[in-house]
């Protein structure tokens, strides 16, 4: 029960070039000094070959339970000098969920989903975007230059037997808060 | 006896000072960050599982009502006289008018890193260091009215077209209701661009830098606005006298947001205290 269940990331990385194709709500002349390299995620990544896929392929229904991409399930790229990476890692659980592991400059940036299927991530936690990757150029955007992150999640909130809920966990970097 | 939230347009010189070296000593004795850090925590979506409480659910309005009554407590702890202001971003629109003034919160970001350098939130000035936050960074930034891209603050319109809906909120009571007071006000909308956002989403964009993320709470304009968001609850409740706080009873088990808000008699978390008892707080405050 619950929409979306915890860390399905079914929302697809939509991959490389051309960048034309790929929906942003960011005007072009933000895209002219992008370097775009991308590559598969070698091992360490617990995901079957995956083929990569034409850049308009839409984004996955939040409805869908279990979150595997299809297509391309990882993404790499250098975004305005910050290297951003991102995984989707099937996940152990009863439902099969997954999740996104994205990180920018080696740091976990935690992404979070909305009910439509966009995300949100920790850096811009007001408006959100089509894919994960898209939110992760988003948190580069707004990050100041020499700036890292900090490995920040929301918490588990309330009691948690209150209304027992089948799936109580939620998607984030295991560490909690920190300082 | 009720004391008053002001305009923070009509503060004398002297209620400014005590306000801003209240949050200072706050801060200096770290209760400040504090409330950083249960913001962040507390900040949960609906595409995600479990229980939602200060955003995207209709515990919004309440969860921030009592978020700033603690904060306003922990002022006045220090000063009594102090009370928290609002901003009235409908009438007080560049980035040159109140609240953006070196008495009060300072001015916007620089341009090359958006570093506040002016005003008593001035990492430069020595009493604003951030402790929590999403980036490793200290110092706090504006990039008011997002200068890549501009944007302007939501208008008086934009305000009215929440406060004429006469429901309190509706199912599914997350970020993707189109009608509704609750989401009208906190502004989650669906597709690109300027028309996504509204009201207190927009106003965070608008302040951009600290503000737009998971530790917005790290720039004290966050409590200026809320207040003002506050005040339009009590406004929306005076306009449609009888409309409560929805849902009155939780929603059953067969239901997708069963156990994921909180009903008007559910106590909120992190508090005890429920949606119903922080309908009237007229006995504590009142807005002038």
């Amino acid at each position: 029960m619950g929409v979306g269940n915890g860390g399905d990331g079914a929302a697809g990385a939509i991959p490389g070039p051309p960048p034309s194709s790929l929906s942003s709500p960011s005007s072009p002349s933000r895209r002219t000094r992008r370097e775009v390299t991308l590559g598969l995620l070698a091992s360490g990544v617990a995901l079957a070959a995956a083929p990569l896929v034409a850049a308009s392929r839409p984004p996955r229904p939040a409805s869908d339970p279990f979150g595997a991409p299809g297509g391309t399930a990882a993404f790499q790229e250098t975004y305005r000098g910050r290297l951003i990476r991102g995984a989707w890692t099937p996940g152990t659980g009863p439902a099969g969920t997954g999740q996104w592991q994205v990180t920018v400059d080696g740091r976990p940036l935690h992404l979070m989903r909305r009910a439509d299927g966009t995300w949100l991530s920790m850096v811009d936690h007001y408006q959100s975007y089509p894919t994960p990757l898209e939110a992760a150029r988003g948190a580069v955007d707004d990050m100041v230059p020499g700036q890292g992150l900090r490995d920040v999640a929301p918490g588990p909130v309330g009691d948690a037997d209150r209304h027992a809920h089948p799936y109580s966990h939620t998607q984030g970097v295991p560490g909690g808060v920190h300082a | 006896m009720a004391y008053t939230r002001k305009n923070v347009a009509k503060l004398t010189r002297e209620e400014r000072r005590r306000f801003v070296d209240a949050l200072l000593e706050i801060k200096r004795r770290g209760e400040y960050d504090e409330f950083v850090r249960t913001h962040i925590q507390y900040f949960t979506t609906d595409g995600e599982s479990g229980l939602r409480t200060a955003h995207m659910a209709p515990s919004f309005l309440p969860w921030h009502r009592r978020f700033l009554l603690d904060l306003e407590r922990a002022l006045r702890r220090v000063d009594s006289s102090v009370t928290i202001p609002y901003w009235d971003w409908t009438r007080d629109r560049t980035t040159t008018s109140v609240p953006w003034r070196e008495d009060l919160l300072g001015g916007n970001g620089r341009r090359a890193d958006r570093q506040v350098t002016t005003g008593p939130f001035a990492y430069a000035h020595g009493h604003w260091t951030l402790r929590v936050g999403v980036t490793d960074g200290k110092f706090l930034t504006r990039d008011l009215g997002r200068s890549r891209d501009p944007i302007a603050l939501p208008t008086g319109s934009e305000l009215e077209r929440a406060l004429e809906d006469p429901l309190y909120d509706l199912a599914p009571w997350d970020s993707t209701v189109s009608k509704g007071f609750r989401n009208k006000l906190e502004g989650w909308g669906s597709g690109r661009g300027s028309s996504s956002w509204h009201n207190h989403n927009r106003v965070h964009r608008w302040v951009g830098g600290t503000m737009l993320g998971a530790a917005s709470v790290n720039d004290p304009v966050f409590w200026l606005h809320h207040a003002f968001l506050d005040l339009q609850w009590t406004r929306w409740q005076r306009r449609h006298r009888g409309a409560r706080y929805l849902p009155a009873r939780p929603p059953g088990p067969g239901d997708p947001q069963y156990g994921r808000i909180v009903a008007r008699h559910e106590k909120l978390p992190p508090w005890d205290v429920t949606p119903d008892e922080l309908e009237d707080v007229s006995r504590i405050y009142r807005y002038v």
